[in-house]
């Protein structure tokens, strides 16, 4: 004897909520069928439960509740929470802002390093370029990238290490060739506060993405950008050309790497060198993507995403005025 | 959390913010005129000190960029008034001719990314 029973849900914040939801009910041996219906963001199933509608909602709900989601009989009053949230993240996101450009005002980066430089050093100037403003760039891109990832994304961690394994590989082998072929390039700034400018605008996008500006009739998407970025993120090619690109965002220390690299004088030094630095970033990035990973999957998710969202506009914010100043298309308005 | 505290903790930390980006702007004794040419020396690493010289329009002059262990964005020096676009050596010094700067024409240093940057006023 079957009943049918429809439960409103709250949490779901992503289009694999759908699977996942429905993966986890199927798995309980009462339950016969389950569709979820984001739209309308209720839960249909079908049961041979005796139970009432409250206590299977309960019952239900203990095996959710750890990836975040709520069911109910009565639809629970969402109105307000999506607003309690956002003040709440706000200042979270801005003392994340304040620490960090107060960080870069400290002068504790500014470590003279002398000499010759060894694949040592440059694994040193990673750790600090990791912090540095260069963060604000790369660091902002990985944690908009990553959180975004783990909002649409059950399974993030294969993602992530290919764009982490993609990003070691690709500085190693980029820096080898500019050891190799010596001083025959140039390094373009304008083509890389270009591209500079493009990253802070993604993370802009998906810091408003993060936030829930465009999510659910408050402002109409722009004409398909997230469907592809969906589209676009779920294929392995992706994270390992996003982690090859970033051999090319505005950075100066990653500029400076590049120059030691081009002066290195062969293929195996420059390798050596961008290898090490590479792997100096490595930490805090692999920080950002698996943290903003685990902090997706917690039930803390939708405060974390909107956080993350403060943040990464802040971020946005100060690349694109910085690199606008870099080309020369207005006065620098700050000196961090 | 209240919506009245979030927002007085939301505009103090933009407050903070506003003052970390205004920052000071102290200006030194770092030009001086040698055998008939003008030397301005601005040290870059960390940014650009001073953030604002002031030297004399009308006369030869020389910008002279000293490094010393500089790997961050303060090496890798833009000036579009002159078309000048490099990176600098992690430890030395690089001598830039300015020709001779009318007055009242600001000559703009930043760094590659954008977020460091100088001013040479001439009177």
């Amino acid at each position: 004897m079957f009943k049918t029973y429809t439960f409103h849900v709250s949490g779901t914040h992503c289009a694999a909520c759908k699977i996942l939801i429905e993966d986890i009910l199927k798995e309980q041996i009462f339950v016969k069928n389950v569709s979820v219906d984001l739209k309308k963001e209720t839960v249909e199933i079908e049961t041979e439960s005796e139970e009432s509608a409250e206590n299977l909602a309960v019952i239900l709900t203990s095996r959710l509740k750890q990836n975040g989601y709520t069911l109910s009989v009565e639809k629970l009053i969402q109105e307000n929470k999506p607003n309690d949230i956002i003040w709440k993240a706000t200042p979270i996101g801005l003392i994340f802002l304040v620490l960090f450009f107060l960080l870069q005002k400290s002068g504790l980066l500014n470590v003279g390093l002398d000499g010759q430089t060894t694949p040592i050093t440059s694994f040193i100037i990673g750790l600090i370029a990791s912090v540095s403003s260069c963060l604000a760039i790369v660091g902002g891109l990985v944690l908009s990238l990553s959180a975004k990832i783990s909002q649409d994304n059950v399974s993030d961690t294969k993602t992530f290490l290919i764009f982490h394994a993609g990003r070691l590989v690709s500085f190693a082998i980029l820096g080898g060739t500019l050891g190799a072929i010596g001083n025959a390039i140039g390094v373009n700034f304008t083509f890389t506060a270009i591209l500079g400018i493009i990253a802070s605008l993604v993370m802009i996008l998906l810091g408003l993405n993060l936030i829930g500006v465009f999510s659910k009739n408050k402002v109409v998407l722009p004409a398909g950008i997230f469907d592809f970025f969906r589209k676009i993120e779920h294929k392995t090619l992706t994270p390992l050309s996003i982690g090859f690109g970033t051999f090319f965002l505005p950075c100066g220390f990653t500029q400076s790497m590049q120059v030691v690299a081009l002066g290195s004088g062969s293929f195996l030094s420059g390798f050596l060198i961008m290898l090490a630095f590479a792997l100096g970033t490595l930490p805090m990035l692999a920080l950002l993507s698996f943290g903003s990973a685990s902090f997706a999957h917690s039930t803390y998710a939708p405060l974390f995403f909107k956080s993350a969202g403060v943040v990464v506009i802040g971020l946005g914010l100060f690349a694109l005025l910085a690199g606008l100043a870099g080309l020369g298309i207005i006065n620098p308005l700050f000196n961090i | 959390m209240n919506k009245t505290v979030s927002i007085i903790i939301v505009s103090a930390l933009l407050v903070v913010i506003g003052i970390i980006f205004t920052g000071d702007k102290r200006s030194e004794q770092n030009v001086e005129v040698k055998d008939g040419i003008q030397y301005i020396t601005i040290n870059a690493q960390g940014g650009y000190f001073p953030q604002i010289s002031d030297a004399q329009a009308g006369i030869p002059t020389k910008l002279i960029m000293r490094t010393d262990g500089a790997y961050d964005c303060s090496a890798s020096l833009v000036i579009r008034s002159i078309g000048f676009q490099k990176i600098l050596p992690q430890i030395g010094e690089t001598e830039i001719d300015l020709g001779i700067p009318k007055a009242g024409k600001p000559l703009q240093g930043v760094c590659g990314m954008g977020m460091y940057s100088f001013q040479v006023r001439f009177n």
